[in-house]
């Protein structure tokens, strides 16, 4: 069945904003459960025959990514500074095309464990921090993150890790072939006692639902996928709800207000298309999935009598608690061809250290994997640290790349309500909407987990049998790609954005449901994380609509 | 992307130019696709005729020829010759060249100002070379030292890289020669095994017992 047309003035079941990772996934549950489905996405859409071995443009240039330009952010640490405008690149981080950012992420697909959901109670309060409990439990979830393994596609091997949480299903496909430098954290990290496995990957490691296995061609991390081997959005969930022919993804149509009724419920979205033009679409329901920057963005933008402070907004909780993750890394030389440029990014990973441990005298855990910035521009810019800068033993340093490789921490980031997303006062982006404000500054737990996981990341290439170590600064964030956290999930209104079924405490009609939904950060591999929320909320949303309980 | 502790807006130029260390910290630089594609063409355009002649020090948009001998000897101190190429062997000035014409342009500036700078500081502190350029390799690396933190040494250094690695297309890494150094092969396939120890590696061993 082809893709559905919607007319001007039609009125659709259900908005999406957003085509990403979650946005996919609930426009497919909702269009295959029956409703119509409009889904807005201000990038263009590509195919895999768009996409590019092109690292300037992926990585430098805005290739698919938000372009400075005309959609800049500003940064600053803490709310007394004014924020300005970075001369580089915009501190956040995210794709913009159909598929969204499930198009460039690296595609490390972890569930979360059972104490993500409840660590407030294991561990006690954090002061100054917002550090809560999830109003859900892995139970809870867990149907659902099997749902994203076997429907979105993920490979890997089940109870490989004795840190597994419980499944009920093992993985569709096996773990990825592995590399050399998984082979290498495998030997340092057991000759330690510790426990590595094959890394969960949502990347085909054979022909599944229609597509084809990953070809290794090394570029996953910032690149579209040219082979559909990749799960994105892209691939998986947009055309499976466009064969219900009830839905229709409008590309290049960027939505800057949710609009709603002296009732205080959502009448539908006001959007620009492609030639900047003003536009209204009529919806029963809206599900704002437009990442976690921009749905609080649009939140805040779309006040009105009713909701002077943004809508959703009476909590005041609307762009506070963003949360990055955190992360510092140990590179390595080997005596031996690595070729970690190679296929996947990551195939062995371990979460010994993935539970918080008060003997630490910190909060925090994480998971370590081995990996590369495996292009080499990528790569050789790295510096910081003890990483030679130029000179001869830069030059050393560039020959022996492919005897290279890393480990690399990824680790939790604390909820606190002074990290945010907020509207800058003064800059607007290219269609005079006031642009992204980002106020971040990393709790000093954070960055004491980041440098423990670099340590062991540290003691695992060494027993590796390193011939060459250099450890990266551990440095605090001044923007990120997890965008976590700034539309809370709870069940007490005066604290959080959303209920347990991402419904918004105050507009009955509007979901929200992506990255901003968290209410800890995870540690660090977020997107399986996202999409099982997706598949769990569009379930929900559903069985509301069908009962009339929207 | 990460900034240093000292400015509370984490926004200035220098942090930027100092935060290439982390996972993301390389993250993109901002420009229209347009610029790029232009610049992409441009330098195909320039590539068989002027950069196959290099060094000619001719064909350069943004940059005087004194300059760019300049810029030319700091990336090739950045990146050395030797038994395999260098700055120099991959045209990296080039590269530099056409990017602050193009997409790069809103740091031409700076950069005009900072190697301003780096010059009058090295005539100041070698007034019998005509020119960095032009100084022996021994006097350029001391003196490198004495300013291999300034922003200007960053950019450069930054741009020297991406000169090296980025798509021949646009201006750089000629002929692959900055791929060939590191042994990188830019192909779309591949297939295990891919390197020396995952060639020996006979399988994973399940854990029998959870760890207490």
């Amino acid at each position: 069945m082809s893709a559905r047309k919607f007319k001007p003035n039609e009125t659709v079941d259900f908005v999406v904003v957003g085509s990403g990772a979650a946005g996919g996934v609930v426009a497919r549950e909702l269009s295959q459960a029956g409703f119509s489905v409009l889904v807005f996405e201000q990038g263009p859409r590509l195919s895999q025959a768009d996409f590019e071995h092109d690292e300037l443009k992926y990585w430098f240039l805005s290739g698919i990514t938000s372009d400075p330009k005309s959609s800049p952010q500003t940064f600053r640490k803490v709310s007394t500074a004014t924020a300005k405008l970075p001369q580089g690149p915009n501190p956040l981080m995210y794709a913009r095309l159909v598929g969204g950012s499930s198009n460039h992420y690296t595609a490390n697909f972890w569930r979360f464990h059972e104490i993500d959901f409840h660590e407030r109670s294991v561990y006690g309060s954090i002061p100054g921090t917002a550090f809560a409990d999830w109003p859900i439990n892995y139970q809870e979830l867990e149907p659902y993150y099997t749902k994203v393994e076997w429907e979105v596609g993920v490979s890997g091997l089940a109870y490989a890790s004795p840190f597994d949480p419980p499944r009920s299903k093992p993985y569709p496909m096996p773990p990825m072939p592995v590399k050399s430098s998984g082979v290498l954290m495998e030997q340092g990290a057991r000759k330690l006692g510790l426990h590595p496995f094959p890394a969960p990957l949502a990347i085909a490691s054979q022909p599944f639902r229609g597509r084809p296995a990953c070809v290794h061609c090394g570029f996953c991390m910032g690149f579209g996928c040219e082979a559909r081997a990749k799960s994105s959005s892209l691939f998986t969930m947009i055309p499976e709800a466009e064969a219900t022919g009830l839905c229709e993804v409008r590309s290049g149509s960027y939505v800057y207000r949710v609009e709603t009724n002296t009732a205080g419920r959502t009448t539908g979205v006001h959007y620009f298309d492609h030639h900047k033009r003003e536009h209204f679409q009529k919806a029963r329901a809206v599900v704002l999935s437009a990442n976690g920057a921009e749905t609080a963005r649009l939140l805040l933008n779309s006040t009105s009598n009713h909701f002077p402070d943004g809508l959703a907004n009476s909590s005041g909780m609307v762009g506070k608690h963003l949360m990055f993750n955190q992360g510092a890394g140990v590179h390595a030389v080997f005596e031996h061809e690595i070729n970690d440029y190679k296929s996947v990014q990551v195939t062995r990973i371990l979460h010994d250290f993935y539970d918080a441990d008060p003997k630490r005298g910190f909060y925090g855990g994480g998971g370590i994997d081995a990996r590369i910035n495996p292009q080499p521009g990528l790569w050789a810019m790295a510096s910081g640290g003890d990483l030679p800068r130029w000179g001869a033993d830069l030059k050393s340093r560039l020959e022996a790349f492919p005897r290279s490789t890393m480990s690399t921490g990824h680790s939790t980031s604390l909820p606190l309500e002074t990290n945010s997303v907020s509207l800058d006062p003064a800059v607007k982006d290219a269609w005079g909407i006031p642009a992204i404000r980002v106020t971040y500054k990393d709790h000093p737990d954070d960055l004491a987990m980041a440098k423990f996981l670099q340590d062991r990341s540290y003691e695992i290439m060494e027993a590796a049998g390193a011939q060459k170590l250099w450890r990266e600064n551990v440095q605090e964030n001044s923007g990120g790609a997890h965008l976590l956290g700034t539309c809370r999930m709870g069940n007490d209104a005066a604290t959080s954005v959303v209920d347990k079924y991402h419904r918004t405490h105050d507009v009955p009609n509007l979901f929200l449901c992506d990255g901003s939904s968290f209410v800890t950060s995870g540690r660090g591999q977020p997107t399986m994380t996202i999409q099982a929320l997706a598949f769990r909320a569009a379930d929900h949303i559903g069985q509301f609509a069908k009962r009339n309980e929207i | 992307m990460n900034s240093t502790d000292d400015d509370q807006d984490g926004t200035s130029r220098r942090s930027f130019l100092l935060s290439t260390g982390g996972l993301f910290t390389t993250a993109w630089l901002g420009t229209q696709w347009a610029a790029i594609s232009a610049a992409a063409h441009d330098a195909g355009d320039m590539a068989a005729a002027d950069i196959a002649a290099a060094p000619a020090w001719t064909g350069f948009k943004f940059l005087s020829a004194d300059d760019a001998k300049d810029v030319d000897a700091i990336a090739g101190q950045i990146v050395p010759s030797g038994a395999t190429p260098g700055a120099r062997e991959a045209h990296a000035v080039y590269f530099i060249d056409r990017a602050l014409a193009t997409f790069f342009a809103a740091w031409s500036a700076d950069f005009s100002h900072g190697l301003g700078e780096f010059q009058a500081k090295f005539h100041a502190a070698s007034p019998s070379a005509a020119s960095f350029a032009a100084a022996d390799s021994e006097t350029q690396i001391a003196f490198l030292k004495t300013v291999d933190r300034t922003p200007f040494f960053e950019s450069t250094r930054m741009l020297t890289i991406l000169g090296m690695f980025s798509s021949p297309k646009y201006g750089g890494n000629f002929e692959g020669a900055g791929w060939k150094m590191m042994g990188f092969e830019d192909r779309h396939a591949f297939a295990p095994p891919f390197g020396y120890y995952d060639a020996k590696y006979t399988g994973f061993v399940p854990y029998t017992e959870k760890p207490a």
